[in-house]
């Protein structure tokens, strides 16, 4: 099953790409996390027709992608999922509103075509920002700047262990899998007949994973909260770096 | 005074009013001092685990007594002995949950309410008590498997813990990485349990065995006589330890 142990390395890849010591990701992720809050939520404000506005935000997206040195190829090919949900959304426009907004030669550009270009891109643009932050900042220190904004404790915790059992899952799976298509040669996928028995199996184990992962969250002291704390403290540089995207991001929404 | 004193102690599993009930400890009695360490002994199911686990309360005690440092096993003292107690599981994989080994080994000193200043120290000691200093940012999942088991030793140590418990801590390990193990765990001062049937290993890293049996201890004392007895050895389903399996004309010829 490449696809599992794709998902597993692709989990860790991420973390890794995060660990790195590049600049973006040297900035503290309480201002990246605001930062990306923001340009998400700008994004969104903008009308169904301003492609041409809308298209300035990816000023953002660009130069953080250079800055974090971070591979489009491999956005695409991770997010490539969510990407196409996120595309689809807007596919009906063009058949309700068939307003022709203007010319090109002869041919019409209705509203229903641009807004279903500007729907897309805003969803395009809200997964690249959120992936952008995702590999450029540790799981640990994420969660370090939800608390700090007082997100609550729970889903703070939540999302922690979700990730934490997330990759218990798949290994779980890529470990069962592996055994079956061993005993199982030139079969591609499952055979129909083991899905029961796999599925309980998978469920029994992962289940006894995530005791254990528990159990040893437990032994060490655990309370109900991760004690998450930031390596670096958020310096003059930390909060230019917000102060000044927030501000490019307000002129080129009001006055661009 | 005694880190551990075990007063008959009985636990099965299931449910007190079942019909089938499993009972793997039956009256176990032993006490244990500071710096000790007890190789725990006896073959697959007869309960190692079992006990262990009992130990830090994540099975909850049925029957007997637990003192683990001064501190009788009970709701109330479980936080306390918690903190003296380090348990390695014989699944590093699970035990390590955070993305870097840094981060993992921190985590129980943060959860103490120790200071950024303070955590930090405690974990750079125990990574270099493992030699593990050199790979405080690798991603745990970059660990090869000896290395994993050292990561989750230091996340006990870095607890301070009094006694650790350690179970099957060789399964899985190559010979160097095993030889490795025996080396740093022989360099711990901390009084350890090590809970295993690989025998070589128990006596290359333990005085004193316990050898449970159907429940019962069957034999408690020096390593190096129960662990040469091969009648009692066998009698409870162990073999003798490589290292004295063969007769001596065997040793001269491997020679
Ligand atoms: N969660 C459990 N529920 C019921 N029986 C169990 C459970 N865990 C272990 N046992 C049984 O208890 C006995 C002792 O298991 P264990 O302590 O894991 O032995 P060891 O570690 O010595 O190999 C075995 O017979 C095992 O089948
Ligand atoms: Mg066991």
């Amino acid at each position: 099953m490449m696809k599992i142990s794709e998902a597993i390395s692709d989990l860790h890849k991420m973390d890794m790409e995060a660990g790195k010591h590049g600049w973006l990701q040297g900035i503290h992720p309480l201002p990246k996390l605001l930062v990306t809050v923001f340009f998400i939520l700008t994004t969104v404000s903008y009308g169904k027709y301003d492609l041409a506005g809308l298209l300035k935000m990816g000023i953002y997206l660009i130069i953080g992608f250079v800055m974090g040195d971070i591979s489009v190829k491999l956005l695409i090919k991770r997010m490539r999922a969510v990407l196409a949900l996120v595309c689809l959304v807007g596919i009906a426009n063009p058949l309700i509103d068939r307003k022709v907004l203007f010319q090109i030669g002869e041919f019409a550009v209705t509203g229903g075509m641009v807004s279903a270009v500007t729907l897309m891109l805003k969803g395009v643009f809200a997964v690249a920002a959120s992936y952008l932050l995702m590999v450029t900042t540790a799981v640990e220190d994420l969660g370090y700047a939800l608390r700090r904004l007082h997100i609550p404790k729970v889903f703070v915790t939540v999302l922690m262990l979700v990730y934490r059992y997330i990759i218990v899952l798949l290994k779980e799976i890529e470990r069962m899998t592996d055994a079956y298509s061993l005993r199982a040669p030139g079969q591609t996928g499952l055979h129909y007949k083991v899905w029961g028995t796999m599925v309980g199996q998978l469920l029994l184990r992962s289940m006894d994973r995530a005791q254990i992962v528990y159990d040893s969250m437990m032994l060490r002291g655990y309370q109900g909260e991760f004690y998450l704390r930031c390596k670096k403290r958020a310096g003059a540089g930390d909060y230019l770096y917000a102060a000044v995207w927030v501000m490019v991001m307000l002129v080129l929404r009001y006055r661009g | 005074m005694n880190i551990l004193e075990v007063e008959e102690l009985s636990f099965s599993y299931g449910n007190a009013k079942e019909k089938f009930r499993n009972q793997v400890l039956n009256q176990i009695s032993f006490h244990m001092e500071e710096q000790e360490s007890i190789g725990l002994i006896g073959a697959n199911g007869v309960g190692k685990s079992t006990f262990l686990k009992l130990l830090t309360g994540l099975l909850t005690m049925q029957e007997g007594r637990l003192r683990i440092a001064g501190l009788e096993m009970k709701k109330e003292n479980l936080q306390q002995i918690r903190a003296e107690i380090g348990y390695v599981f014989q699944d590093s994989d699970s035990q390590l949950f955070m993305s870097t080994v840094y981060e993992d080994v921190a985590f129980a000193p943060r959860n103490y309410g120790k200071s950024e200043e303070e955590t930090r120290e405690l974990v750079m000691k125990a990574l270099g008590q493992v030699h593990m200093d050199g790979r405080k940012d690798r991603q745990i999942y970059r660990l090869s498997g000896g290395e994993k088991k050292l990561v989750s030793i230091a996340t006990v140590l870095a607890m301070g813990s009094k006694l650790m418990l350690l179970d099957e801590p060789s399964v899985a390990l190559d010979p160097r990485n095993r030889r490795n193990l025996i080396r740093i765990l022989n360099e711990l001062p901390q009084a350890k349990i090590i809970a295993s049937h690989d025998l070589d290993f128990v006596y290359d890293t333990c005085k004193r065995v316990v050898l449970l049996s159907e429940g019962r201890i069957a034999a408690d004392g020096r390593g190096e006589d129960i662990l040469t007895d091969r009648m009692l050895l066998e009698k409870h389903g162990l073999e003798l330890p490589l290292s004295f399996s063969s007769t001596p004309k065997n040793k001269f010829l491997a020679i």
